[in-house]
């Protein structure tokens, strides 16, 4: 006689089935509409929601801060996540799963340009509700979308690439400061350039072209290490960067119309949300589209066997003197923001710390792969953020975790994939 | 004149630390190919663990209220403490590089870089922020030939680490287990085949860099007698340096490039603005590097890394 | 079953949501100060320092019931973050405190080298601030929102540069400075001019410099020994002081070392050993000797730490009382943050002569008190003993 006994295993699995029968059907169309929904909802009742779960104020980072500082209050804080995320994202997503399907099958018709944008229309609509909140989370998050920049730039070079260059704090500062000097120098009244020279209200339409002169500087900066650097195979890389981060740090040091090492400050606030957002899409696609391109696939042949590439008439010199160059445009146009983010930069910020903190970001993430990137940077940056009431055990929390992932997976969470945004939107029916 | 003079003194003193460390990041980086970033901890580690036992043996002479001379403490206090380090490497080795010994290397430098950063965050969890002042083991003396004053502690710093390295040399060059890592270091692949397992060469390596990184610590104690969770960063970074540019494959390198990183940043803070120090020293690093791609001693090595 | 299995969890999410513990947590309007200290980083016992004096004021106010505004009281929390001693540490924490915790007043960064860009933070977004240690006149230059609660470095250059010269007589002087940090520059630039004005351009013989983090100043000092200077001023902090003292007696310098009010950390002696005895610095008060109120903050610190507090635990505790004052003369606090920042700013602008354990204190248009300097000798058993008072004329 057969029982339909329920073991918990098969409990769990019966509901994992479900969830992803419910799931499969929904695109990614639908899961940003339940975001709105969300964020709409912690907008207009989040203050009374957590009033009633006796929470102090809305919970800025997901409750994590909160739950934290004060134990007693993780019933709250579980009770806010689901009411105000959880449970409206699914039966959102899920109400509209049909006619997102349509949708996202009518997109998929057009050219994928449109498909993208309205997307990137959505998920930056649930940011802008979302940081509307608090002047924290703005900031949170505008420094997340710069260490993916930082992150994905590096991968260009350490994973597709192949090679461990240490000098990307140092890029990131060439950027931030000849970003902040033109900045500063042009639309600001300041005490390093004196008065502004021209009238401040057209700084933020000049503003790109000043992060993409500092994208420039950087990668004549990244010029010196490349001339030496790749007339041989090895390891010199590493020492070389590494040589020319320490004399970046001290040339910006004696640099006394720059501030020296006091830094520069006051940096006009154009780095705002849509400022940063914008940039940071423009390189996940660019840095998307060079990975895919002929040079890239040139790039990985260089990277697995460089005699072979080299007989295959790959000019190995010039491409990896390329790669290197773009990477390092990418991490100054970070740095630019960065500056502009904190509206501070001094030397002292772009030392041996930042470079672990990439090299961290870079390898938990996993090489080779842009969603890897975008995912350790999101995750370490948020992780640092919502451990930060642990002080200092949150450095050895982070660390752990990451020697726990080299671990099981050497390569980090998601390596050697490809990023195709069109699979990602296509409709799920 | 006397400053020159003295200048070369300041700088003996200054690059045996540089040397004693960059030789533990050469030796791994030689035999088993890898960075270990967590090295310049383990040097912080070293002059703590030195800085127990050297409290725990004044403490238990002025208990039985036999005094002991200070240089024997000295003695007890580095060997001891390069005993007990060899083990805090062979543990990194253990938990961060064997299970990762055929993944990317940069995976396992990474690894090495996250100890690193775990050791000092552990080391300010557990005795908190405050800075320790390392006993003064041995009467500090000066004596001045001329217009060149020296101290007896940096005679005995230069000495120790001296003798140090010749007593590698001499592992190295003369025992079977040198031979063995030789052997490494010329082919990872052959050596195991031979009979020879790595499981044993690689713990062995990671222990005797640990235990000259200990040395390293106290002396640097003796020196500079200010113990801070993160005084092993830079100046293993920098020792990181030295190590790569004395070129893979080689001990004698990877000691010399320590003494002449010692000089270039000495002699640069004398001779220029001592500001531009970082500049000019590593600017002159990077011409190096460009024209003597190998470093100093290193054989050109083969195209195909692991990596 | 499966209804069993989701009764059961709708019901313990259920108890979670309505517990009673939870919801007996009302909301109530609760006064923030922000401490942004070193906490960890070069200078722990700055930190330990401020942390201390901080924790002794609140328990004070706890006792009281809390602080009185407009016949209310208010319940008083304590936000420390910990700036690693570091500028950049310095600007997020500050940023965390302000956007975050939603504080109504920062006290801190201590040093320079932190309040300098820190204040620039406070003031873009209105908060104010007070820097009970930092002397450099950037803090609070052309800021609005950030007071400071001891004396400049326009001030104590001269003050060491004129002591120097009227108890030992000596004409020449060599500097040594960390160049990376606001408060050792700019100190020595100020100390540099200082002397120049009394001996002329070119007495000071020697200017040389070092960057954070370093350990060995053998090259610097080999240069000052042999450039024929009488006395060494170097304006760093306790954890180099030791090192550079100690490194400049192994190579043959036996002159005078003077030092500045960064020196007056209690750990300073500990580190440095009987090499720093006998050596002078400036500072903001001297413990050995006091009297009245500072004598009652000495003893009580005394007996809660174990050791005698330096001058930044005594200046962040006349900074927290400063701050209380204001806000107990802002008025009224009505919950909004933004208003009650702006009010309790305005109150503490309009404080005069209030009466601190480190002297009184009235601000000037820029947010800086006018107070006197002390110079300290390290006495043979490693004690600060007062030697000499100097006030701005």
């Amino acid at each position: 006689m057969e029982t339909k006994q329920e073991t918990p295993q098969r409990a769990y699995k019966n509901l994992l089935a479900r969830y992803k029968a419910f799931s499969n059907r929904i695109p990614l169309l639908g899961w940003l509409c339940g975001g709105i929904g969300a964020v709409l909802i912690e907008y207009f009742l989040g203050d009374l929601v957590s009033y009633y779960l006796g929470l102090p104020k809305v919970p800025v980072l997901f409750g994590c801060l909160i739950m934290l500082k004060k134990p007693i209050l993780i019933p709250g804080a579980v009770g806010y996540l689901l009411l105000v995320y959880g449970l409206p994202v699914f039966f959102i997503a899920r109400a509209l799963a049909t006619p997102a399907n349509k949708l996202a099958a009518f997109l998929a018709k057009g050219p994928i340009t449109i498909a993208a944008l309205v997307h990137l229309g959505l998920l930056y609509a649930i940011l802008h509700i979302w940081t509307d909140m608090s002047d924290y989370r703005v900031l949170v998050l505008k420094l997340t979308m710069i260490a993916v920049m930082l992150t994905l730039s590096l991968n260009v070079i350490n994973g597709y690439m192949g090679e461990f260059s240490c000098s990307h704090p140092g890029f990131m500062a060439i950027g931030a400061y000849t970003t902040s000097t033109i900045t500063l120098w042009l639309f600001a009244n300041d005490k390093l350039f004196g008065e502004a020279l021209l009238p401040a209200a057209i700084g933020p339409f000049f503003f790109p072209l000043a992060l993409i002169a500092g994208g420039l500087v950087a990668a004549l900066g990244a010029l010196v290490i490349a001339i030496p650097s790749f007339r041989t195979r090895g390891d010199y890389l590493a020492i070389i960067s590494l040589a020319f981060l320490f004399i970046v740090k001290s040339i910006i040091e004696n640099l006394e119309f720059v501030g020296g090492p006091r830094g520069m400050s006051s940096q006009p606030n154009y780095s705002n949300l849509p400022m940063v957002f914008i940039v940071m899409v423009l390189c996940i696609w660019i840095i998307n589209n060079f990975v895919r391109s002929t040079l890239g696939k040139a790039l990985c042949a260089v990277r697995d066997n460089e005699l072979a590439a080299e007989s295959m008439t790959v000019n190995t010199r010039k491409t990896k003197m390329v790669t290197f160059m773009f990477g390092a445009f990418w991490a100054g146009v970070a740095g630019g923001l960065f500056a502009h983010v904190l509206r501070y930069v001094n030397p002292g910020s772009f030392g041996i710390q930042r470079l672990a903190e990439i090299l961290a970001m870079l390898y938990f993430g996993g090489l080779n792969s842009v969603t890897g990137s975008i995912v350790g940077a999101v995750s370490i940056n948020l992780l640092s953020e919502a451990l930060r009431p642990l002080e200092i055990f949150k450095w050895i929390i982070i660390p752990l975790l990451l020697i726990l992932v080299m671990l099981y997976r050497p390569t980090g969470l998601i390596a050697f994939t490809e990023f195709k945004p069109k699979e990602l939107m296509r409709s799920k029916e | 004149m006397d400053l020159f003079l003295q200048n070369i003194v300041n700088a003996l003193q200054w690059g045996s630390f540089y040397a004693l460390i960059a030789l533990g990041y050469s030796m791994v980086y030689s035999i088993l190919m890898l960075f270990n970033f967590a090295h310049g901890d383990i040097f912080m580690v070293g002059a703590y663990i030195g800085f127990g036992i050297a409290t725990a043996l004044l403490g238990f002479a002025a208990m039985i209220g036999l005094p002991l001379p200070g240089w024997l403490i000295l003695i007890l206090t580095i060997l001891f403490s390069m005993f007990f380090t060899s083990f805090v490497g062979m543990l990194i080795e253990r938990i961060g590089y064997r299970p990762l010994r055929e993944a990317p290397r940069a995976s396992a430098a990474i690894t090495g870089l996250m100890i690193g950063i775990i050791l000092e965050t552990g080391n300010l969890a557990l005795l908190g922020a405050r800075r320790l002042s390392f006993p003064a083991l041995i009467e500090s003396a000066t004596y001045q030939f001329g217009g060149i004053f020296v101290t007896n502690k940096k005679i005995l710093i230069v000495l120790v680490s001296l003798s140090l390295m010749y007593v590698l040399h001499l592992f190295i060059q003369k025992s079977k287990w040198g031979m063995a890592m030789r052997a490494m270091s010329f082919d990872f692949q052959a050596v195991p085949l031979m009979g020879v397992s790595i499981n044993k060469i690689a713990p062995l390596t990671f222990a005797i860099g640990s235990a000259l990184a200990a040395a390293a610590g106290i002396l640097y104690g003796l020196a500079y007698p200010v113990l801070d969770p993160y005084m092993g960063v830079l100046l293993g970074w920098k020792a990181f340096v030295a190590a790569i540019l004395g070129g893979r494959g080689s001990i004698l390198g990877a000691a010399l490039a320590g003494f002449l990183l010692g000089f270039i940043e000495i002699f640069v803070a004398w001779i220029f603005p001592s500001t531009l120090r970082d500049i000019i020293a590593y600017s002159i690093i990077l011409l190096i590097l460009t024209f003597r791609p190998h470093g100093f001693f290193g054989q050109a090595h083969s195209t195909q890394l692991r990596l | 079953m499966k209804r069993l299995l989701m009764v059961i969890v709708l019901g313990l999410i259920g108890a979670m949501v309505f517990s009673t513990n939870v919801w007996s947590l009302g909301r109530k309007t609760v006064i923030k100060i922000g401490i942004n200290a070193p906490i960890t980083g070069d200078i722990p016992k700055v930190g330990e320092g401020t942390k201390y004096a901080a924790q002794m004021w609140l328990a004070d106010i706890n006792k009281a019931g809390g602080i009185e505004v407009g016949g209310k009281k208010y319940p008083v929390e304590l936000v420390i973050e910990d700036n690693e001693a570091k500028a950049e540490s310095a600007v997020k924490a500050n940023t965390k405190m302000i956007t975050d915790d939603e504080v109504l007043f920062i006290v801190g960064p201590q040093s320079s080298k932190q309040a300098v860009p820190a204040g620039d933070v406070a003031n873009n977004y209105e908060t104010p601030m007070i820097t009970p240690w930092s002397t450099n006149p950037d803090s609070t230059k052309d800021r609005p929102y950030v007071f400071r609660g001891c004396f400049l470095d326009p001030f104590q250059g001269p003050v060491l540069a004129n002591f120097i010269t009227e108890e030992f007589k000596f004409t020449k002087a060599a500097v040594l400075y960390d160049v990376a940090s606001d408060y050792p520059k700019g100190l020595a630039e100020f100390f540099k001019q200082a002397w120049e004005k009394i001996h002329g351009a070119g007495s000071v013989v020697a200017f040389e410099s070092f960057t954070t983090k370093d350990a060995d100043f053998s090259s610097q000092l080999s240069k000052i020994t042999k450039s024929g200077a009488q006395v060494l001023f170097t304006p760093q902090y306790y954890n180099e002081v030791a090192l550079i003292v100690q490194q400049a007696h192994e190579l043959g310098w036996k002159n005078p070392i003077v030092g500045s009010d960064s020196w007056g950390s209690a750990e300073t002696v500990t580190l440095c050993g009987k090499d720093c005895y006998g050596q002078f610095f400036s500072t903001h008060y001297a413990a050995a000797g006091a009297k009245g109120e500072t004598k009652a903050f000495i003893d009580r610190y005394q007996k809660e730490h174990g050791y005698v507090p330096d001058d930044v635990a005594a200046l962040t505790w006349d900074s927290l009382r400063l701050v209380q004052k204001a806000i107990e003369s802002s008025g009224k606090i009505t919950g909004k943050i933004k208003k009650d920042r702006k009010a309790v700013r305005d109150a503490l602008a309009k404080i005069k002569n209030f009466k601190g354990i480190t002297g009184d204190m009235t601000f000037t248009e820029e947010g800086d008190p006018i107070k006197c300097a002390v110079i300290v000798r390290i006495s043979d058993k490693g004690e600060y003993e007062f030697y000499k008072s100097v006030c701005p004329n």
